[in-house]
């Protein structure tokens, strides 16, 4: 692989699914089986491609100087005024949620091997298209490829539902579509507004997202009184599409109706993946190209996500369905990254920045772990089940490990992310904002660090009625299970077993389900462990996206209050005033690491 | 050398813990041996390293200047430029490094971790012998020791939170040890959340310690470009009284680090988790839930010992909340039952004892704290294996009030309990005897300072020694500068001397509270707890050891190896596993008749008499000379300049000794009165206490009351969130998107085979539509 530049390699990464999703396709003659096969194969050989760039770019210094690698530029449409490329990329930003769509499409597959059993062919299409379309996202360089790709990735999805999900699958499609839909059309218009203010002022039409984010940089939407308030509209415009997809509370209604109605296959990418697409969409577009609206809006969206932690673990403690509670804990956790995000403080944005890869690894592998319960008692009604421990010993380790992960335990991958995103909120609420907001950000980093203990509630109490205490028949499990064994050498086989009848799966894990956990698992540790590995590569390019934002806000909290609490001399940026017009071509440089 | 030891004290453990968990099942029988071999080494390296971390003792009490050791492991993570001081110097990375440390208290507390650690380990052999969960009750065990070693030597806050809640997880997986049973299962799941509770705490004043001190780490450290920043428990900072930020910001730290002491070490209001924390194995509640991870919060205090210094009301609390545990959980001992729980309550007061010891806030309070944290490890260990053993003699079955006389039939575990209980009593010349001694002396010399001043020490007030007897604080009225330079920046102090007279100028919230009058109530408070614990130990000795022997019927089953805390009942579900326990009546090792019960076997009674052998001495041989105390002394935490002016010269307090020995010579003969002299119309305490042991035995309704005003409250904010969620807000969006679920066909139709053209329809419609939207815009 030496041969080819990284260019190349990146192109290949992305292509390589679609061509994985047409040869499964065309597999459907064959059978199942080799379906299932050559999909694995597509989302290994895609997984081993993205570690090869991995390896790459964490050599390249560009990347921790905050640069993109791999770049390549092949013009799409270039007619008239337009100058539209297909432009992919990867920088600190995008690379670990890049390696992490492709990790979880090898789950996805694993984890859909026995409990898909209509249409085979069609499923694993789709959610290969589905990894294309996620690492398109995030390779994506160029405004256009962006949006095509973040669409895109609503189409398999909106299928992967409203066919193999469960009873009410039609209706959650169609909202989550719908829902989906609707709000990153307004993200579109947003996002040409600005590519047209940027044309405007700049006499280039570019969809490049660096040059127009320096372009807006040079020339700042207006958002004050005088100029109008554009800026402040497209923020909302982009605030409609990536707080729905994250989802921002009170935009979640279509997330737990999506998780509990999609297969496991597509509720691992869902969680693991597609939340992400929101925050990934704040960094990218509207933290550096509208700090000043990003300014003004932080602390709502910080109360938000703190109020949202406490709100999705509050729902998520009464729910009784498995699946719909994984589903809210992720409307809680997502809460922490939000509030990490807006707290708008170094501290707490690598944090956020590294939980969208902890959430993803901790919520897919919950997901993947509910659905194996499921495939095996054919219910996720948590008073139906019980003392599964018992009669799957590995499959309760590994729940009790992702609740670990989940809930924030040292050692593991979500306690890296949660501790720099609560030290990095209590620190904005202490010294970083007017006198005023003071008590309030404090009150709500305090509501944040509750909500650890109210995580650990409803997961804690979950495992203890899911896997402790005494055996519980499940209501319809037709009595497979106690010759589980026998049936799952079957299984094992191809899932030959007629459709219809359910085989039932062998007590504790398989193959593919080892193989569809292990590898979260190890990230979990990997990560717990060793965050500072993960954080390095990211951190120039978190900090130089959001350095802007930062800027604006303690502008703004120390305009509003001449005497900040505890700051001994006068700020020195207080005495800066808000110059709209000043040109700020250059984003601020990068701390110079010490790593 | 010293660094390498310092790494295999935690190191050995956890790789026994990865060999199990890998290995266990092909071990066989042999599965406790990673365990043991592993525990045991890293008590051989403890053993070691306490030689190599005394430092060279000073002329006099508390001038032994700080020895301190670190070896970096790797930088966990490293954020640039986190935090601007306000002193505009450069911004200051947030370097989170896994630093280990060692010093004369992390020395020590290893020994007591790793040596406890091996006995239990080894016991376990016996007491677990047919437990078909044996690889995970070991690798567990083995993790929990890795754990709590972690713990103790970690150099950072963020390390001590990590490990803090590592030991929870530990606890939490060994509580639900045997998860069949519901209790097990719920008790685990309880002591999680309480600690949760606690561990907010923590997880708040890690993060106010951040932002006040602008590092997490204990030691000081260099950054890439030669600036020194001084560590918060570092020497350049403990030299210089005035670089520990007191007042109202240092106060609430010391008390949410107290909150997360409270959890762990269930303390009043969070001890509820405790008791119930014993559905877990016995030898696991011996090593975690009485000896080891319940002493985390005395370790803690004591750590941070210059800050609580720095905060006279916040120690106080220390020492209120420490006396009043200890009180009522002795209260709540008197008329337990359960021989199990006596022990848990038991804890529980002793833990309380030890707070209130640190809530001197002198140096012979920590010291007090820690040496009866070590003599409690020894005897309380030896108390719960022994309890283990009659449980394992007794079919499971753990009531007093269905078994008696075991003497005759146990006679090593009546002994080794019986020197226990003398310990425990604190008589002499036990363990317990000296270390409750230093606790009263340093209550009393807060309560009486002018009795302490005149009466030990020939030396006025107005001396330029070290002012004796006296809790230095600093006036930090003027707000703490964000980030307090090591030295010179503050210059603007005085010290205070708060006296008999009482803290006129004290500065913290509650600095108030922490008058002599305070002292002196918790100094009858524990005087009296003193002669409880005498009396509750020995109703416990009497009603289980003495008298005829009577046996229960589950005793003589044989087979029956009551190895899990439950009775006959569900002993075959809790089982299942390994199938009709009682019909195929797996043979015991130790070669003992199946009829009747038995005395444990040897594997199980040696580590029970090692440590009657270290419960009767270790208080004599610590007291010598002040050893420990000395010791101690070395530690940066206690050598600071705060601590240090608090040191008295070590004198033996006849006076308290007496009284301290007439307290637990009441109690003991009124636990004699009680039993011997009871009817057959029932026990005589419970006539005596009448509506008091109600409340007693209804353990203050402390359950009832939180269930009642924490956790209902939450339920019932649950229940409405999720209405609100399922009404109001889904409400909303289903009625703005009812017209386009019409729509729905549309799938119906299309999930045939022109799934393609589908998408590729819909892709290249949505994209026209917007390229035609930005035509016209950019137009």
């Amino acid at each position: 692989m030496n041969g080819f530049s990284t260019a190349t390699l990146l192109i290949l990464t992305v292509v390589a699914p679609l061509v994985g999703a047409v040869v499964a396709w065309g597999m459907a003659s064959r059978g199942p089986h080799a379906v299932r096969q050559s999909a694995l194969v597509t989302a290994l050989v895609t997984l081993g491609l993205v570690a090869i760039l991995v390896l790459r770019g964490l050599a390249d210094p560009a990347l921790r100087s905050g640069g993109a690698f791999a770049v390549s530029t092949v013009p799409w449409f270039t007619d008239g005024p337009f100058d539209v490329r297909l432009s992919l990329g990867l920088d600190g930003l995008s690379l670990w949620m890049f390696a992490l769509s492709s990790l979880l499409t090898v789950t996805a597959v694993l984890v859909s091997w026995n409990s898909v059993r209509e249409h085979v062919a069609a499923f694993y299409a789709l959610l290969l298209l589905l990894e294309a379309a996620m690492l398109g996202v995030f390779a994506a360089r160029d405004v256009i490829l962006f949006y095509v790709c973040f669409e895109f990735t609503l189409v398999p999805l909106f299928f992967l539902i409203g066919i193999w999900g469960h009873e009410e699958r039609r209706r959650a499609a169609v909202t989550f579509f719908l829902y989906t839909l609707a709000g990153s059309v307004l993200s579109f218009v947003g996002l040409l507004a600005i590519v047209v203010w940027n044309a405007s002022h700049t006499g280039q039409l570019t969809f490049d997202i660096a040059a127009l984010t320096a372009g807006v940089r040079a020339h700042p939407l207006p958002m004050d009184g005088t100029g109008g308030w554009l800026q402040w509209l497209v923020f909302l415009a982009l605030l409609a599409g990536f707080a729905i997809k994250v989802p921002i509370i009170p935009f979640h209604t279509w997330l737990p109706l999506a998780h509990v109605e999609a297969p496991t296959g597509g509720s691992v990418d869902l969680a693991g993946v597609l939340l992400k697409l929101g925050i990934y969409g704040f960094l990218r577009f509207s933290l550096p190209m509208l700090p000043e609206a990003s300014a003004v809006a932080a602390p709502w969206l910080f109360a938000l996500g703190a109020v949202g932690i406490v709100y999705g673990a509050l729902v998520a403690l009464v729910q009784t369905d498995l699946k719909r509670l994984v589903a809210y804990s992720s409307v809680s956790h997502m809460g922490y990254i939000v509030m990490g995000l807006f707290a708008l403080e170094p501290t707490a944005v690598e944090g956020a920045n590294l939980q969208l890869v902890n959430h993803g690894l901790s919520a897919a592998g919950l997901f993947a772990l509910v659905g194996m319960i499921y495939e095996r008692f054919h219910t996720r009604s948590i008073p139906n089940l019980g003392g599964l421990a018992a009669r799957a010993p590995w499959l309760t380790t590994m729940f009790v490990l992702f609740t670990f992960a989940s809930i924030g335990l040292p050692g593991l991958n979500g306690f890296a992310g949660e501790f720099l995103i609560l030290a990095g909120s209590f620190q904005r609420a202490w010294q970083g904002v007017a006198a005023e907001w003071r008590p309030a950000y404090l009150l709500l980093a305090a509501g944040a660090v509750a909500g650890l203990v109210l995580g650990a509630w409803y997961m804690l109490w979950a495992v203890e009625r899911v896997f402790f205490g005494t055996e519980r028949r499940a209501a319809d499990s037709h009595g497979h299970a106690a010759t589980g064994a026998m049936h799952a050498a079957h299984a094992d086989h191809g899932g030959r077993s007629h459709d219809g009848v359910f085989a039932a799966p062998a007590a504790d894990l398989e193959w593919h389900e080892w193989g569809a956990i292990a590898p979260l698992a190890v990230f979990a540790l990997w990560i717990g462990l060793f965050p500072g590995a993960f954080l390095g590569p990211a951190s120039a390019a978190v900090r130089g996206v959001t350095a802007a934002a930062e800027e604006r806000f303690a502008e703004r909290m120390h305009l509003d209050a001449p005497a900040p609490p505890h700051a001994a001399g006068p700020h020195p940026r207080a005495a800066e005033p808000i110059a709209m017009s000043d040109p700020r071509t250059a984003p601020p440089a990068p701390t110079a690491g010490q790593r | 050398m010293r660094s390498l030891l310092l790494v295999l004290v935690p190191l050995l453990p956890l790789l026994a813990g990865l060999v199990t968990v890998f290995a266990g099942r092909r071990l066989g029988p042999r599965v406790h041996l990673p365990a043991v071999v592993g525990i045991g080494a890293a008590a051989i390296a403890a053993l070691l390293l306490l030689f190599t971390a005394g430092g060279a003792s000073g002329t006099g009490h508390g001038t032994a200047a700080p020895v301190e050791h670190t070896v970096e492991l790797w930088r966990w993570a490293t954020i640039d430029g986190a935090l601007t001081p306000a002193d505009g110097s450069a911004p200051r990375p947030l370097s989170l490094g896994v630093t280990l440390r060692l010093d004369p208290l992390t020395a020590t507390l290893l020994v007591v971790i790793t040596s406890i650690g091996l006995l239990v380990a080894v016991y376990s052999i016996g007491y677990m012998h047919d437990d078909p969960d044996q690889p995970r009750f070991f690798a567990l065990v083995s993790m929990f020791v890795f754990s709590m070693a972690m713990l103790v030597a970690s150099s950072s806050f963020l390390l001590v939170y990590v490990f803090w809640e590592a030991v929870g997880a530990c606890s939490y997986l060994l509580i639900g040890f045997w998860y069949r049973r519901p209790e097990a299962a719920r008790a685990a799941k309880k002591a999680f959340l309480v600690n949760r509770v606690g561990d907010f705490g923590l997880a708040i004043a890690v993060f106010l310690l951040w932002l006040t001190y602008g590092t997490l780490d204990f030691h000081d450290t260099r950054l890439a470009d030669g600036t020194l920043v001084p560590g918060i428990l570092g020497a350049a900072r403990l030299a210089d009284p005035t670089a520990i930020v007191g007042g109202a910001i240092g106060t609430a730290i010391c008390l949410l680090l107290l909150l997360a002491a409270c959890g762990k070490s269930a303390q009043v209001p969070l001890h509820v988790w405790l008791p119930d924390a014993m559905e877990g194995p016995t030898p696991a509640s011996a090593l975690i839930h009485a000896a080891t991870m319940v002493t985390a919060g005395v370790y803690l205090v004591t750590r941070c010992a210059p800050l609580f210094v720095a905060a006279p009301g916040a120690l106080a609390v220390v020492a209120l909340v420490g006396a009043t545990t200890a009180l009522v959980a002795g209260l709540i001992g008197t008329v337990q039952t359960d021989l199990k729980r006596v022990l848990a309550y038991s804890t529980i007061s002793q833990l309380g004892y030890m707070f209130a010891a640190l809530g001197t806030g002198t140096l012979g309070g920590f010291t007090a704290g820690i040496f009866h944290l070590v003599t409690h490890a020894c005897f309380k260990a030896l108390l719960f294996l022994g309890a283990g053993s009659v449980m394992h003699a007794m079919g499971g079955v753990i009531d007093m009030r269905r078994f008696g006389g075991l003497r005759t039939v146990m006679p090593v575990t009546a002994a080794t309990f019986l020197v226990g209980a003398l310990a425990l009593a604190g008589v002499f010349p036990f363990a317990g005897f000296f270390s409750k001694d230093e606790i009263l002396a340093a209550l009393h010399s807060r309560g009486w300072p002018d009795a302490h001043a005149s009466g030990h020490h020939d030396e006025s007030p107005a001396a330029a020694t070290p002012p004796a007897v006296r809790v230095a604080t600093w006036d930090r009225r003027a707000a703490p500068p964000l980030i307090p330079v090591a030295s010179g920046s503050a210059a603007s102090h005085r010290a205070v001397a708060v006296s008999a007279s009482g803290g006129a100028a004290a500065d913290g919230p509650l600095d108030w509270l922490a008058g002599p009058r305070l002292y002196r109530t918790l100094f009858w408070m524990s005087l009296f707890t003193a002669g409880l614990t005498a009396f509750y130990t020995f109703r416990a000795v009497f009603m289980t050891f003495t008298g005829p022997l009577r046996l229960p019927p589950e005793a003589h089953g044989h087979g029956a190896h009551g190895h899990s805390p439950h009775g006959h009942d569900d002993h075959g579900p809790s089982h299942g596993g390994h199938g009709g326990h009682g019909a195929t009546g797996h043979e015991p090792a130790g070669g003992h008749g199946a009829a009747a019960s038995h005395e444990s076997p040897p594997v199980m009674t040696r580590p029970l008499v090692i440590l009657a052998v270290a419960s009767a001495l270790a208080g004599v041989v610590l007291f010598i000379g002040h050893g420990l105390a000395r010791f101690l002394a070395a530690t940066p935490s206690l050598a600071a300049a705060n601590v240090a002016a608090t040191a008295v010269p070590p004198v033996f307090h006849w006076d308290l000794a007496i009284q301290g020995t007439l307290a637990a010579a009441i109690g003991i003969a009124l636990a004699a009165i009680g039993h011997y002299g009871r009817r057959s119309d029932g026990p005589s305490v419970e006539r005596f206490l009448g509506p008091l042991q109600t409340l007693f035995a209804r353990r203050f309704y402390f359950d009832e009351i939180e269930h009642a005003a924490v956790v209902r409250p939450l339920e019932w904010l649950a229940a409405v969130a999720a209405t609100v969620d399922r009404v109001v807000i889904d409400g909303l969006v289903r009625s703005v998107a009812h017209v386009p679920v019409a729509l729905g066909g549309v799938v119906r139709r299309f999930q045939g085979g022109v799934l393609q053209r589908y998408s590729v329809a819909g892709v290249v419609g949505v994209l026209g539509m917007l390229v035609a939207l930005a035509w016209n815009l950019w137009l």
